[in-house]
């Protein structure tokens, strides 16, 4: 295989980290892939441009609104200057764009593993049902709201406490009706129509990675249970884990809808039911955790994307533990320079 | 598969469940009475086994056994 240009956003290696990171070490570290990783910022302060030893150029990116015309000539320009041969976006708000323009990329020359619009449409938490039912696996009871009215009578109906979650991003818990209307207020402004308000299912939070073929196969499948996360969430401490309903649940995942691209599914498992929370249709930020104990997820998906065969998913060993650490470097401000006034950094 | 026998459980007594990430520790002879119901024996056979290793009745023993049992059982591992 020639050295490949891989593009990689979320290099945001912060408190509440992107993938980005997580996702070039892990291409890094499959020599074989010979990949050069050009980073894709959007500020001038993200960790990854610093870390010369992961990201080989960084470049700052326009933000992917509107119609996108301005970053995609961003990466237009990337890739004449210094190639870009695939592209892993990592970044939520990222998705939508490069789902619905990826073929217009593919016309660069430039690779992508993603899922349809449609299968990126029934991943919104207003589909959850018709997914958790495909998947053979449980829903909290669920309501989806396009009004203040609707979402009191959800309330009333499913008792607090409750989840109070935009269709696509952000969720909180309501112990108070208050709560709820501030809740459902704020997601409306950030992301609109429907609020979803959802029972608290209580039970342990497991979590799967994986990476689908589009064809109804599965790249690789790792579980885990975040054991401590941070004030925000994140995890800090994990174990791999091999809960067999729930990883036959993704698997049910990638074939019934033959899933392409990367995902991690958010559970909750109660003895041996497993509840669907959440679908990210992007890698996670411990997205390392699964290349760490022999799953190189992001480094599968680019031979995927570039149509390379490769051998059957890996298996992985139950047991392996998860550190995230905190790490400093010290560089000269030059560094920072270029990423200010050229937007470019390496 | 049954539970009980998917438990990795180390000399330690450092006991991993692989289905939900749960740990637990148990004593020298929370080693010796899971080591025995991993093997499939019954309570009474660990009742047996734990009389001749350490200085306990067959009443105390059965005992021990049942509410070892039951511990499993509230978490969710019998």
């Amino acid at each position: 295989m020639k050295d490949l240009a891989i593009g990689v956003s979320g290099i945001n290696a912060v408190d509440n980290p992107g993938p980005g990171v997580g996702v070039a070490r892990s291409l890094k570290e499959d020599a074989s892939l010979r990949a050069r990783i050009i980073g894709l910022a959007y500020d001038a302060m993200e960790p990854g441009i610093y870390m010369d030893w992961v990201v080989d150029r960084s470049f700052i990116m326009p933000y992917p609104s509107g119609d996108g015309a301005a970053y995609f000539d961003r990466l237009a320009y990337i890739r004449e200057q210094h190639g870009l041969d695939v592209i892993i976006p990592n970044f939520d708000a990222e998705l939508p764009l490069y789902v619905k323009r990826a073929a217009e990329l593919k016309a660069l020359g430039i690779a992508t593993f993603l899922p349809s619009m449609e299968q990126f449409k029934l991943r919104g938490k207003d589909k959850l049902t018709e997914v958790a039912e495909r998947m053979g696996i449980k829903l909290p009871k669920t309501k989806v709201c396009t009004s203040l009215e609707q979402m009191h009578e959800a309330v009333e109906e499913l008792g607090l406490p409750v989840m109070v979650k935009g269709s696509f991003y952000k969720a909180y818990a309501a112990y108070t009706s208050a709560q709820a209307v501030g809740h459902f207020h704020a997601l409306v402004a950030e992301w609109g129509y429907p609020v979803i308000v959802q029972s608290i299912v209580s039970g342990e939070e497991l979590n799967v990675i994986g990476v689908g073929d589009g064809a109804g196969g599965s790249l690789g499948l790792v579980g885990i249970k975040k054991i401590s996360v941070t004030s925000l969430g994140k995890i800090w401490t994990g174990v791999t884990i091999k809960h067999t309903a729930m990883l036959e649940a993704a698997n049910r995942f990638i074939r019934e809808l033959k899933w392409r691209g990367p995902f991690e599914l958010e559970c909750i498992v109660k003895g041996d039911d497993v509840y669907l929370i959440e679908i990210n249709p992007r890698f996670p930020a411990w997205v390392y955790f699964a290349t760490g104990v022999g799953v190189n997820l992001p480094a599968r998906l680019v031979r995927a994307a570039l149509g390379v065969d490769q051998p059957p998913a890996p298996d992985y060993e139950a047991g392996k533990l998860f550190v995230r650490y905190s790490y400093e470097l010290v560089t000269d401000m030059v560094k920072f320079q270029q990423a200010v006034t050229r937007g470019e950094v390496g | 598969m049954n539970r009980l026998s998917q438990l990795a459980l180390s000399d330690e007594g450092f006991v991993f469940d692989p289905q939900t990430g749960d740990s637990f520790q148990v004593s020298e002879t929370g080693i010796a009475v899971l080591r025995a119901l991993k093997e499939g024996r019954s309570d009474e056979e660990v009742a047996q086994q734990l009389v001749a290793h350490f200085e306990v009745s067959p009443e105390e023993a059965r005992r021990d056994c049942t509410d070892f049992r039951s511990q499993l059982k509230n978490f969710g591992l019998a």
